[in-house]
């Protein structure tokens, strides 16, 4: 198995950052007075893994003997929709945004199924039994909607704990009434504490110093990312001595490729170079704020000072569009023919008061 | 949203050349500055007062002269259609139009040529006698003008040309008189050839009127019944088609002896039936009924007037030719349809395409029907590609027509005008036929009303009147991107207003905003004509950014129209920020069809699909994974997909089939099946491209991989219930076997055979006979398959699918 799972801590007093914050799980989980929770932070920051700490410690090591079901579901207009759900005696865990706009049928059903029926097990440490619900960040409105009755009716039978990247796209209703956990990503130093520990458990022994800068650095507070660029390391130069070279993700490169179109040349021809491109990447389920967000950055090395915050500044619009709009290769492509105008116009060093106005 | 400034010149209302006329016919005054753009009105020339209302301010010299001085942009509007010398001054003259006028639109002036008389042709050939020269012309006609040696014009030149030319019969040259003189008497010898066939037939109804029998007074019946064709040369167009429905229609006796063996020259003669299809109104039904009668066989016509049903249709039909009642009850016996019966009848089973709920079972009836029928039978539809034609096509002939051009139509709809005594020149029929799309019918139908107020028509008049009875047609995709797209549209000179093109949008808006994101960038834009160098790239940059800015607006829209709250009426919004801004923006000439910039079909489709298949793929991976891992499918494709890639598929490709065990064990830890490996690769991009590395692993190596992880045990994170429901209907024989696996599973069997024999086990036994039932019933369905199975090899198969199903059970 690869590191990042095998040495993933199990309980709470095994977490190597953000103390308090385990602290206080810890004594929440004691309390018998759980409340909802909200885990939110950037992705490899280790919202998962706290949470099933935390599930560990309030019902024991039974949460960790999981299975995986596939439920059917019937729309209103009698479609079939499967959800899967893992679940152990103590919680059930499921991810509704799998099934895009239904996710409210999947919430109404599941969850009122799971709240009408009480705890079965005598032996259970808690009465409630624990509903995770992943990628809330996606839930559409229908469904937060759905879920904030739910919470306070049958909260008396279940606890739910939600997953985010940002709670920005929750509705206040659903804020209040949870307890907001922030998961930050880990600093530079506890990441290298951790990859020490990983390095140690490995029997990989010792890390050099600047390998472990050099992983820390490349993989930006994301934990997940540091320990399996590290193995992947290892397996290349197993002492970790000399000038490393990171590898990065297919996916990556490929984005720093369309980075590099962009500048290289800046015609109609080359657009659609480049939308076929973006194709690529988009049907290869690569998010398009990756997208946007990995070219944009490639973009911006490769141009002067005075443009930068230009492409930023329209990469940050057009990546918002995306988001309300449906078809995202269009605000891509949008973006992409943008920064190839104002690449240009520089270029020629012509007037670019046409760029100010707008959004 | 601002679209375009320019695109909305002085827009000229269709009416106001008749209401001018009327207005100043009575009092002409003098116009101190002619409104630019002022409506030709009338060339008639009993008219003579009318022309009175232009007081023509601009000498051709004076003209030219300005519109030198207009050299540049171009002055939509700013020239006026001078006073013609004569109204069919520019009558056998033959013009091609290339390039862009500045005055007027390409549309518009091909009409004045139109008007004056002239033909106007698309491409320059020799016979041309003026190619009116634009800017930026075509190269292609250009080369051809230089080839042919042709007189060009200038806008202006045309103008003039309108202005002086006088058509003296001296000046027609030989062939063109000749022509309109010949064009003249066929028209009246049509014509009286009609009278007395009116004549006569009132002559014979007028007895039998006498004795109740009604027979309509031509005189009131509708034109279109009235001048339906009587002999085959007098339906218009599609002549190829008519003959060959005759020549079924005369071997159908022939072929019928034979068995519908012989082909026959074009194939027809092993059809029992032939379909007819085309548009409406270019006279389907009426050769149909012409041929049939001119065959000497009484047509029943079925239409969607009548029911029909399966029962009806295998009732009413007397297909199998041995109705005696003709014979028995005199002539006048009807069947249970009310369809006259006689011993030589063609069924004519009209507007097919309208057999509809009510009819059920019709269309498959009558399939069935011409399977087996004795008489010929005659399908009419319209659309031959609709899916209820399909049990149709199969067994009928087709024979499908087309929409006649209007110099098809033309004499006979002025042989008609003729008769009724209407004056309508030939350049306003055809203005009426291309009005409604060459619907005879149609157009028929407008004259016999038009008569009613007035006998004669001029230009304007016709194309008001095809105006208001105008057809509408549903154009292509295709068609419509290359319009929107196009040189025309947008340019200064265009007339169409802004809901006009709105309406292009409308003909399919799921499909035109797609259209218009994939080919946008296609064309070589009008805007950046003139413009060289580097400016003309920043220009080109500076469009392309703005209709690119647009579309994503328009996907806004478009998110809300779709989206949770349905803003149906967004779709004007979305008309323009999607389709009509960007083509705004970037209109020009693009390749047409072919080439390398060809306009094609949207990406988006297929992409979109495609995304959605791997999606679900991913989330299979990530479900299997999910007891190992927690993140979620995002993180599954960023972080992991890349790290397992050197673990599971790189050993393959480095060390071969060696790795094979270990790749499997791997694969095991995270709960990853073999078609979740299919679906790793498949996610790959760039250099872990499943193509790249597909190739770069040895076949030998994915056998090995196939064989071995099949042969082994796997942990499983959880079962399917459909993979639960699937092992039965196995058992209960689906689909029959491979070839191949029969013949393994036969070999397996008779050393299985001898095997059982040995060693009896009383469980065994018990065990063999419950499901020996299930195994025979497999074992016939692979005699069936086999053709030829003897009873000894079935026992045998039958003996190993117990075995088979044994082991099964014991998992």
């Amino acid at each position: 198995m690869l590191w990042v799972d095998q040495y993933r801590p199990k309980t709470l007093k095994d977490l190597h950052y953000h103390e308090g914050l385990s602290q206080r799980l810890k004594s929440l989980a004691a309390s018998g007075d759980f409340p909802h929770m909200l885990f939110y932070g950037p992705s490899g920051a280790g919202k998962k893994t706290r949470i099933a700490c935390t599930l560990r410690e309030l019902f024991g090591p039974g949460v960790e003997k999981l299975k995986i079901d596939q439920r059917v579901f019937l729309t209103p207009s009698r479609k079939k929709l499967d959800v899967n759900i893992v679940q152990s005696n103590y919680h059930i865990e499921l991810t509704p945004s799998e099934v895009g706009n239904y996710d409210r049928v999947v919430i109404q059903e599941i969850l009122k199924e799971i709240a009408q029926t009480q705890q079965v097990d005598l032996n259970a440490k808690q009465r409630f039994k624990v509903v995770i619900i992943n990628e809330a960040d996606s839930l559409s409105r229908d469904a937060q909607a759905a879920l904030r009755r739910t919470m306070e009716k049958y909260m008396s039978n279940m606890r739910i704990i939600l997953c985010a990247n940002s709670t920005s796209r929750l509705i206040a209703p659903i804020k209040s009434r949870c307890l907001l956990i922030r998961v930050a990503a880990p600093n530079h130093k506890e990441m290298k504490t951790v990859l020490e520990y990983v390095a140690q458990s490995a029997r990989a022994g010792k890390i050099p110093d600047e390998a472990a800068e050099d992983i820390v650095r490349d993989s930006n507070g994301n934990m997940r990312k540091a320990i399996l660029v590290f193995e992947a390391l290892k397996m290349q130069t197993p002492d970790l001595s000399g000038p490393l070279s990171i590898a990065k993700p297919d996916w990556e490169t490929y984005c720093h490729k369309v980075g590099d179109m962009i500048l290289q040349e800046q015609t109609p021809q080359r657009v659609m170079d480049v939308r076929a491109k973006l194709y690529e990447l988009l049907s290869h389920c690569i998010p398009p704020t990756i997208i946007i967000k990995t070219v944009a950055e490639r973009v911006v090395q490769g141009v002067d000072e005075s443009l930068k915050a230009d492409i930023m500044h329209w990469a940050a619009i057009y990546e918002n569009r995306m988001r309300i709009g449906s078809k995202k290769i269009y605000h891509l492509e949008a973006w992409v023919v943008k920064v190839m105008s104002l690449y240009k116009h520089f270029f020629y060093d012509m007037d670019m008061s046409g760029f100010e106005d707008g959004f | 949203m601002e679209v375009d400034s320019e695109e909305l010149p002085p827009k000229k209302a269709p009416a106001k050349g008749k209401a001018t006329t009327t207005a100043k016919a009575s009092a002409p005054k003098p116009k101190p500055k002619p409104k630019p753009k002022e409506e030709e009105v009338d060339e008639d020339q009993d008219k003579s007062k009318v022309k009175a209302k232009f007081k023509c301010v601009f000498t051709t010299s004076w003209a030219a002269a300005k519109a030198a001085k207009l050299a540049g942009p171009s002055a939509p509007g700013s020239k006026a259609v001078p006073q013609p010398a004569s109204p069919d001054c520019l009558a056998g003259l033959a013009f091609v139009f290339t390039g862009e006028l500045s005055s007027f639109s390409r549309d518009e002036a091909i009409e004045l040529a139109k008007r004056f008389g002239g033909r106007v042709v698309g491409q320059p050939s020799s016979k041309t006698s003026y190619v009116v020269l634009g800017d930026n012309a075509g190269p292609a006609k250009l080369a051809a003008i230089k080839k042919h040696n042709l007189t060009t014009l200038t806008e202006d030149a045309f103008l003039e040309l309108i202005a002086t030319r006088v058509v003296a019969e001296k000046d027609l040259d030989e062939k063109t008189k000749k022509k309109r003189e010949k064009e003249q008497k066929a028209i009246r010898d049509s014509a009286k050839e009609m009278e007395q066939r009116e004549k006569a037939a009132a002559k014979a109804s007028g007895p039998s009127a006498a004795s109740g029998h009604k027979s309509a007074d031509p005189t009131t019946q509708l034109w279109t019944d009235r001048y339906a064709p009587q002999a085959l040369k007098e339906i218009c167009g599609n002549k190829g088609q008519v003959e060959k429905l005759q020549t079924w229609l005369a071997s159908w006796p022939v072929s019928l002896k034979s068995g519908f063996k012989k082909p026959g020259k074009d194939g027809s003669g092993i059809f029992r039936a032939v379909m007819i299809t085309g548009p409406p109104g270019i006279g389907k039904t009426t050769s149909a009924h012409l041929c049939a009668k001119l065959a000497g066989f009484t047509p029943i016509e079925l239409n969607a007037s009548d029911a029909r049903s399966k029962k009806l249709v295998e009732n009413s039909t007397n297909i199998y030719n041995t109705s005696l009642d003709g014979w028995m009850g005199g002539a006048e016996t009807i069947n249970a349809a009310g369809i006259k019966i006689t011993d030589k009848s063609v069924l004519i089973m009209d507007e097919v395409d309208g057999m509809s709920a009510g009819d059920r079972g019709g269309v498959g009836a009558l399939s069935a029907l011409i399977r087996k029928t004795k008489v010929p039978i005659i399908c009419i539809a319209n659309d031959r590609s609709a899916p209820k034609m399909k049990p149709l096509i199969q067994n009928t002939f087709n024979l499908p027509f087309r929409k006649p051009d209007a110099a098809a139509i033309r004499s006979r709809i002025m042989t008609i005008a003729f008769k009724e005594k209407m004056k309508i020149p030939a350049n306003v029929v055809d203005e009426l036929i291309n009005g409604v799309n060459s619907d005879i019918r149609q157009v028929l139908n407008m004259l016999s009303t038009w008569k009613l107020s007035s006998s004669t028509m001029d230009f304007d008049e016709g194309k008001t009147l095809a105006k208001m009875n105008e057809k509408y047609s549903v154009m292509t995709p295709f068609n419509i991107i290359q319009k929107i797209m196009g040189p025309y549209l947008f340019s200064a000179t265009a007339r169409e207003t802004l809901n006009e093109k709105m309406e292009l949008y409308f003909h399919d808006y799921s499909f035109v905003p797609l259209f218009v994101q994939e080919n946008y960038l296609k064309t070589n834009p009008a805007r950046v004509r003139g413009l060289d160098g580097p400016p003309q790239l920043l220009k080109q940059l500076e469009l392309m950014d703005q209709a690119a800015s647009s579309i994503s607006d328009g996907d806004l829209v478009d998110a809300l129209i779709h989206g949770s709250e349905q803003h149906w009426t967004l779709m004007p919004t979305h008309a323009v920020l999607s389709t009509i801004r960007p083509a705004s923006f970037l209109y020009g000439t693009g390749s047409g069809y072919g080439g390398p910039n060809a306009m094609s079909f949207p990406q988006w489709l297929g992409q979109n699909s495609k995304q959605n298949k791997l999606n679900r793929a991913l989330g299979d991976v990530q479900i299997r994974m999910r007891l190992k891992v927690s993140g979620d499918k995002a993180e599954i494709r960023q972080s992991y997909i890349p790290s397992l890639f050197p673990h599971i598929v790189e050993p393959l490709i480095d060390v071969g089939s060696g790795a094979v065990e270990d790749v499997i064990e791997r694969m095991d830890e995270y709960y990853i099946s073999r078609e979740d490996w299919d679906a790793v690769v498949e996610l790959g991009l760039g250099d872990h491209k499943d193509e790249v590395v597909l190739k770069k692993i040895a076949t030998a190596t994915k056998t090995a991989l196939t064989k071995k992880y099949n042969a082994s045990e796997h942990p499983v994170p959880f079962h399917k219930a459909q993979d639960l429901g699937k092992i039965p209907k196995k058992l209960a024989g689906g689909p029959a076997p491979d070839l191949e696996e029969a013949f393994e599973a036969e070999d397996e069997g008779m050393e299985d055979a001898d095997d059982d024999k040995k060693s009896v086990d009383p469980d065994d036994i018990k065990n063999d006979k419950l499901v020996r039932q299930g195994g025979g019933k497999k074992a016939s369905a692979k005699s069936t398959a086999k053709g030829k199975a003897s009873t000894s090899k079935a026992s045998t198969s039958k003996a190993s699918t117990s075995k088979a199903s044994t082991s099964k059970a014991k998992k």
